[in-house]
């Protein structure tokens, strides 16, 4: 990250630059918005509409105003929390973000579960057995993971586990019949289907969220296997652990007290990144599983020219990496002096 | 200003060729850096020997003849309109090869700018560039370069300038760290009091020192170069019809996959071998570039 | 490397299995549950003043009542809530005498008043549902001459223009103008004289066999049943309509038992499902044709000779027989089938040589370079993939542009566009008016007129003496003169060598578990009200 005066960043500094960042998001959105050739009136109106119905939409949507005027009015409403609303579902922005976001972190979570419960200790595995059969295995098992076009192993997995096997659900986060029938209280349907008692919803739930989540959760683990074994090989190359090992403690022993634990940290630095970056990948798989999340909202609206939800998305999506940066950034400082000493 | 620039390339020459074979050499000892070398070679060689290499016409279509499955004169079988997967994809190569190589020519020299200016002049250069670098970084690219094209319609030149759009920042990150480092070496120092000009300086002094780890961390960008025009072209936001391009071709190919497999097993296939490939080759330079990892040994 | 390999021949032996035998089913659908799919991505609102495509139309049918319906087996006129209607000596007004006792979802009763608030509604609001009232001369600002209740069950019509009143009755069929909706709660949620727009958009106001509780654009749509509807009570107490894009998931739910029935299967799948023990296929003719337009604006397309060439470049059989299976059918002439007065097809083949010599006789011995528009989803590509192929075959270089509905109808709105392949052309109304209107006609050819819903005025074909015949064989009250007028028509039209050559009928197909009837295929007159479940 940039650096302001001096060693210490204060926190007004860093507010500031969070803000001029922001708004810089705001202006590159707004933008997109509106080069886009992508006509949203036509879209509303349907190829077969007069010429008056068409100008009239066109001046509903304030598109007949000149653009700094535009970007003046959105700057308002995004400052009084107003995102406008959504032209392809006819509700405020913000409600609809509310109700797609929980679809793909809860996609993301399992997700993560997944890409860390791998890729931990792969990491570690192969720091250990550093330049022996294991290491190369998993160095090549991770890469394909990252190597692998995110789309076309889903419809790979949705082929053989779900069509030729049935061991998994199919497109969707649940059974369909199923839609529905469960309140939506915090959108989070694991909580909801709990919440209602519902454990058939429930299992329907897990059953679909299995198979999406495992591969992206793959596609992930190779970044924090690499940064896990890079950060074990520091560890172990340190003295401390010889001392201990010369002291007698076992070799597992040592490397899970000492190495491992002192990595820590850094390791939950690095899955918060792998987990922002998974809302890359869900953009993908989403389209691939008809996940009703983040991703397919984005894509459908970009399709059509929903400007309004488009920059919003982009905007939640922009937060969400800065604040995980910052997340990031704020840990490593606290808890690695190493940092500091750079 | 003469002097400047000659002590500081009779030395900086050889260096840089030895560093390279040296590279070379130690990415070829290590069989998976090998094996993504290897692959990368097939690849270049295909798309220059495309013409030879193909069996039939890419865009020649035999509506008689669809939905062949492989062998039988057609080595992957043909997709729905007929025409041969094994010859698309060997056309696909060049299109694959065109998407990394205007990304990097785009992207290098971008990054590289972005981060001379940004590390060399400092103050209020640097601030505003680097904010810029971070506006474009705190986007995921994916959904970054899905929104540019979006915004410039959907077509093949579009995605590559909605990928280089996205990648730049990371490069100019990285010149601008090296940068820094170089700012105040003494020939550069040296080469400002005799009176040279901050582009000459910058030109003929800090973009070469800059230059080899910007076309390192260029290769390692590479995969995700591909994964993401891939995905832009399953998005139908890449490259048009009947253009052979892989994650295009997959994206129709789903349409058909269930009876059908052939038409997205073999361009899957290669999009992950050729991914694959610069991430097992990264992976190398990673250590082999690596200082720590190299004592070691 | 060794390992690598391994797995990627693991992988393929695992594709090459035989993995569309689907295992057991383990999910089944409710039995008064009917679960649809389909693709949702043009369901932009619920206001039927505000609804386009076919879509929309079939969520909208089931409600929201209309005056009549069209009998989705013979298209023939049937009451539905106008129990019987008349028409008055000069053809300029209609009587309709509505069904007693039909309450609202809401529980209040369906009268008169809602059959006018609703059709002034749909006029003034100035959506896309006011284009079918305005292209048959219903001016806004007299609104409330035109939609009278004489009392709680006569409503009368009175028309602002001639016309053949039947048309009128057949366009307020279909949801859309037609739907008649809860004046009451309608007003109740009115906000800032917007008609309740805003709260229609999510939510329904209607006396149909069912209610709408809940739209998630893309997602899904939930229907419930209308428990005071007025006729026979729907089986199917709840009726989800899944937004699924891909027609691969679509068909892998159906044969794992997800769904129910699914609507936008691709024809290679249709082709699979035929084979499956357990589901029926049914195919049913649909309004519009598959066509190539030229547009005029273009000197060399403005060449009759040049559109006749293009006329004999299209391989209409093998694009018929490869592309267009379950999405249409071989046909050439300008009415949709069984309309009535559609004359016999005119059998035009793929003659390149009669195109190369129509070609010189032009002036382009060597045919020349242009564009070919086609929205991106696959059986268009692969039509005008085929006709690109054809085409160079006589020396036309067309570069295919695709884009989205938006883009590549835009430009044709735009006027601005060479060749295209595309869909449309009227025929949700079974009379030649509907087909001839949105292909041919064009009352006034100027930039300025942008009179984008007419196809002829999109094209820039303009010929008086076809209006005028279009417009006579409309007012001919006497049946077998206005069909011999029509087959004139049409005898012209060919001669004319028109801006816009059909290729193929358009049919839709719906594939569903056996043991559902009582589905109807086509959108445009679909409802669930019949829909059972034998289980």
């Amino acid at each position: 990250m940039w650096r302001m005066k001096g060693r210490t960043r204060s926190a007004m500094g860093q507010a500031t630059t969070v803000l001029v960042t922001l708004f810089g998001l705001l202006v590159l959105t707004f933008v997109i918005g509106r080069i886009m050739p992508v006509d949203p009136v036509a879209a509303i109106v349907g190829e077969d509409a007069t010429n008056d119905v068409y100008e009239n939409v066109y001046r509903k949507l304030g598109l007949d105003r000149p653009l700094y005027i535009q970007f003046l009015y959105y700057m308002r409403d995004i400052l009084t929390l107003d995102l406008g609303v959504s032209i392809r579902t006819g509700r405020p922005v913000v409600e609809d973000v509310l109700h797609v976001l929980p679809a793909t972190i809860e996609l993301a979570t399992f997700a993560i579960i997944v890409g860390a419960g791998l890729g931990v200790p792969m990491g570690v595995l192969a720091a250990v057995k550093k330049d022996r059969w294991p290491d190369h295995v998993i160095r090549i098992i991770s890469l394909l993971g990252h190597s692998m076009p995110i789309f076309w192993i889903g419809m790979i997995g949705l082929l053989i586990f779900y069509a030729g096997l049935g061991w998994v659900g199919g497109s969707g986060r649940m059974s369909q019949f199923y839609i529905g029938l469960v309140p939506e209280k915090t959108g989070f349907l694991f909580i909801d289907s709990a919440l209602a008692g519902d454990w058939d919803v429930f299992r329907s739930a897990l059953n679909h969220v299995i198979l999406p989540a495992s591969l992206l959760g793959y596609s992930s683990s190779a970044y924090i296997t690499r940064m896990t074994r890079s950060f074990m090989l520091d560890q172990i190359n340190q003295e401390y652990i010889t001392t201990a090992r010369v002291k007698g403690l076992s070799r597992p022993k040592t490397i899970w007290r000492h190495a491992f634990g002192n990595i820590r940290v850094q390791l939950v630095t690095i899955v918060a990144l792998a987990y922002g970056s998974l809302l890359e990948g869900a953009v993908l798989i989403e389209t691939v599983f008809a996940w009703p999340g983040f991703g397919s909202y984005l894509t459908a609206n970009l399709i059509i020219g929903d400007m309004n939800a488009v920059m919003s998305c982009v905007l939640v999506v922009g937060l969400i990496f800065i604040s995980l940066n910052l997340l990031s950034d704020v840990l490593y400082r606290v808890f690695d002096p190493r940092t500091r000493a750079e | 200003m003469t002097l400047a620039t000659d002590t500081t390339r009779p030395r900086r020459m050889p260096q840089s060729l030895i560093a390279a074979r040296n590279i070379v050499g130690f990415l070829l000892r290590s069989p998976t850096s090998a094996f993504g070398l290897f692959v990368l070679a097939v690849l270049i060689l295909t798309a220059i020997f495309a013409p030879l290499l193909a069996t039939h016409d890419p865009f020649l279509q035999d509506l008689q003849n669809p939905l062949q499955p492989p062998g039988d004169g057609h080595l992957f079988g043909t997709d729905e309109l007929g025409r041969d997967i094994y010859s698309r994809l060997v056309y696909g190569s060049r299109i694959s090869l065109m998407i990394i190589f205007l990304v990097s020519i785009v992207v290098g020299p971008i990054g590289l700018f972005v981060g001379a200016i940004s590390g060399y002049f400092g103050g209020w250069w640097d601030t505003i560039l680097m904010r810029v670098t971070d506006i474009f970084l705190s986007f995921p690219s994916l959904i970054l370069s899905l929104a540019f094209v979006a915004a410039l319609g959907p077509s093949l030149n579009n995605a590559i300038i909605a990928i280089s759009l996205t990648a730049w920042p990371p490069i100019a990150r990285l010149a601008r760290a090296e940068t820094l480092t170089f700012r105040s070496a003494d020939y550069i120092s040296a080469a400002r009091l005799q009176g040279a000009s901050s582009a000459r300086i910058i030109w003929k002094s800090i973009v070469p020192m800059c230059l080899p780890s910007v076309l390192i961390r260029l290769t390692l960008n590479m995969a995700t170069v591909i994964l993401t025009a891939a995905g832009l072209g399953f998005l139908g936001l890449g490259a048009k019809p009947p253009t052979p391009e892989w994650g295009a071709m997959i994206a129709t190919g789903r349409r058909y996959m269930i009876d059908h497999w052939w038409l997205v097993t073999f361009p899957g296939l290669a999009i992950l071998s050729v991914s694959l490939a610069f991430n097992l080759l990264g992976d190398g330079l990673r250590d082999a570039l690596d200082p720590k990892q190299m004592n070691k040994r | 490397m060794k390992r690598l390999l391994a797995c990627a021949a693991f992988g393929a032996m695992l594709m090459t299995s035989p993995l569309s035998a689907p295992s057991a089913a383990w999910a089944e659908t409710p039995a008064d549950q009917l679960i649809v799919a389909w693709t949702l991505n043009n369901v932009l609102t619920m206001d039927p003043a505000a609804i386009t495509g076919s879509e929309t139309v079939a969520v909208l049918n089931n409600l929201y009542d209309t005056l009549a319906q069209l009998d989705p087996e013979t298209n023939e006129l049937i009451p539905r809530m106008a129990e019987s209607w008349e028409f008055s000596d000069d053809n300029m007004k209609v009587t309709f005498k509505l069904r007693e006792g039909v309450k609202f979802a809401s529980g209040n009763p369906l009268t008169a008043e809602d059959v006018a608030y609703s059709l002034k509604r749909a006029l003034l609001l100035n959506l896309p549902s006011s284009s079918n009232l305005k292209s048959r001369g219903f001016l806004p600002e007299d609104a409330d001459k035109y939609f009278v209740a004489e009392d709680e069950t006569t409503f009368v019509m009175n028309l602002p223009q001639q016309d053949d009143p039947k048309i009128l009755i057949m366009e307020l069929t279909q949801a859309g103008a037609g739907s008649i909706v809860d004046s009451k709660l309608v007003m109740e949620n009115e906000v800032d004289g917007d008609w309740g727009n805003a709260w229609l958009t999510n939510n329904s106001a209607g006396s149909g066999g069912y209610v709408l509780t809940q739209w998630r654009s893309n997602e899904y749509i939930i229907l419930t049943r209308n428990e005071n509807y007025w006729g026979e009570m729907p089986e199917m107490a709840r009726v989800l309509i899944r937004h699924l894009p891909e027609s691969q998931s679509q068909r892998l739910a159906l044969q794992q038992g997800d769904i129910d029935l699914a609507y936008s299967l691709a024809a290679p799948d249709l082709a699979a499902l035929q084979e499956e023990e357990g589901i029926t296929i049914e195919t049913v003719p649909s309004a519009g044709f598959y066509y190539l337009a030229v547009s005029m604006k273009d000197e060399r397309f403005a060449n009759q000779k040049v559109r006749e060439a293009l006329r004999y470049l299209i391989d209409y059989d093998g694009v018929n027989s490869a592309v267009m299976p379950f999405y249409g059918v071989k046909h050439q002439g300008p009415l949709n089938s069984g309309v009535f007065g559609a004359i016999e097809e005119p059998g035009y083949t793929l003659d390149v040589e009669k195109a190369k010599a129509l070609l010189a006789e032009a002036g382009y011995p060597d045919g020349f370079d242009t564009t070919l528009r086609v929205i991106s989803e696959q059986h268009f590509l692969d039509a005008a993939t085929a006709i690109q192929g054809t085409l160079a075959q006589a020396g036309i270089n067309a570069e295919i542009i695709t884009g989205d509905g938006g883009q590549i109808y835009g430009a044709m709105r735009e006027r601005n566009f060479e060749l295209l392949v595309g869909r449309g052309g009227g025929g949700q109304i079974p009379h030649p008016e509907s087909n001839l209107r949105a292909m041919a006609f064009n009352p006034d050819n100027a930039d300025e007129a942008k009179l984008t819903n007419y196809q002829g005025w999109r094209t820039s074909f303009y010929d008086e003496k076809l209006n005028d015949m279009i417009g006579t064989a409309l007012l001919e009250t006497d049946q077998d003169k206005q069909r011999a007028m029509y087959e004139e028509v049409q005898h012209y039209m060919a001669d004319l060598v028109m801006s816009i050559q059909p290729f193929s009928e358009r049919v839709v197909t719906a594939a569903y578990q056996s043991d559902v009837s009582g589905v109807i295929v086509n959108p445009w007159v679909s409802r669930f009200e019949g829909v059972e479940k034998d289980r």
